[in-house]
């Protein structure tokens, strides 16, 4: 809440400044001050109407955003992308074990932290292993009904 | 010829500028000010896809879907609810349960909607329409199937699926993509109509290598000779 009334203000201070002065607007400031406003107001609302954010993870891009819209219809404010990107305060991260060998040293932390549920085509031990490695809270063998995937976010965010 | 999208907001500002972002991605744009206005139109224009606001003076987003579905049970295009505060997710799932595609919360990264709206058309482009797969013709706006000249008696579900399948012949095409877009808007519970949806086309078609199934992981048409 502080940040965000903070950064509005500041997106105003410069509007007003740029007014008086007659200078050229700084669009990108103001862009990026926007952006991140909404993004503020965005975990505001979360918060509030306890909404619960999910990354689906696919280097199937289309199986990705087909999980994340069916996963929308359930309620969870769900984006799907197929390349890991910084995360959000408390989103849980849906992530197909293929994509992980992709992945930088930075991205791993960052994905550990977020304790993955892990989606495999194979239940091999070596994909087993390696959702283990990655912290995964959950593991589910492709193909994944929808439902399990909806009962293993709220084992997620119930712990 | 690109996709025909309705744009309906009462928010003049914002109706434009929702249009003005898809029109640069390619799409051919109406816009219409309220939900009397967008219905209006959808009858004299009908849209592949159509970005609706939640909230209108003269009604809201479900009342649009409600009038729209009156006749069938189902809106023969993809609808995308805009919501301007992120509703609880009960709220949210009243559009989506009757018949909405999706949602998209105002705000959002025009990458994401312009996503979105792509992966709402994909829907479409699987929707009814006259096609021929060798001896198999389909026809499920009209509800018609014939396997050279032999009628085959399929209830909607096994014909959209069918009509799915054969829109992406060669393909396979997911169990999760065939409940998305044949069953709409329920997952819970359907498995068991799917495979009896398989049956019946099988059955019907007495040539059961059209249809194969690929173990953990769909269905796919393959034309027979």
């Amino acid at each position: 809440m502080h940040r965000l009334r903070s950064t509005l203000a500041r997106a105003r201070a410069e509007l007003e400044l740029a007014r008086t002065d007659g200078d050229p607007l700084p669009v990108d400031r103001l862009l990026g001050d926007l952006r991140e406003a909404l993004d503020l107001l965005g975990r505001v609302e979360a918060a509030a109407f306890q909404i619960v954010a999910v990354l689906v993870l696919d280097d199937d891009e289309r199986l990705a955003e087909l999980t994340a819209r069916g996963l929308r219809r359930l309620g969870y404010e769900a984006e799907s992308a197929s390349r890991m990107r910084a995360l959000r305060p408390r989103e849980v991260v849906v992530l197909d074990l293929g994509l992980s060998a992709s992945l930088d040293a930075d991205q791993l932390v960052a994905l550990r932290a977020a304790r993955p549920i892990v989606v495999t085509g194979a239940a091999d031990p070596a994909s087993r292993a390696l959702a283990d490695d990655l912290g995964a809270s959950d593991y589910l063998v492709k193909p994944v009904e929808l439902e399990d995937l909806a009962a293993a976010i709220k084992r997620r965010t119930s712990t | 010829m690109p996709a025909k999208l309705l744009v309906v907001d009462d928010e003049p500002r914002t109706a434009q500028l929702t249009a003005e972002l898809l029109r640069r991605a390619g799409y051919s744009v109406d816009v219409a000010s309220s939900g009397t206005e967008a219905l209006e139109l959808i009858r004299s224009v009908s849209p592949d896809l159509m970005l609706l606001d939640y909230e209108m003076p003269d009604m809201e987003a479900p009342e649009v879907l409600d009038s729209l579905r009156s006749g069938g049970d189902r809106i023969p295009f993809p609808v995308i609810i805009l919501t301007g505060a992120r509703h609880s997710p009960g709220d949210q799932v009243v559009g989506i349960e009757r018949g909405a595609t999706d949602y998209i919360v105002k705000g959002t990264d025009r990458q994401v909607v312009l996503a979105r709206v792509r992966g709402a058309l994909r829907e479409r482009a699987s929707a009814p329409g006259a096609i021929s797969r060798g001896r198999l013709h389909l026809d499920a706006a009209r509800g018609e199937a014939r396997l050279g000249d032999r009628v085959l008696k399929l209830e909607r579900r096994p014909l959209l699926m069918l009509q799915l399948l054969a829109n992406r012949s060669g393909e396979v095409v997911t169990r999760a993509e065939v409940l998305d877009q044949v069953w709409g808007t329920s997952y819970r519970g359907f498995e068991h109509s799917l495979e009896q949806a398989v049956h019946q086309i099988r059955r019907e078609m007495r040539e059961p290598d059209w249809i194969e199934t690929v173990r953990g992981i769909g269905y796919r048409l393959v034309v027979q000779p």
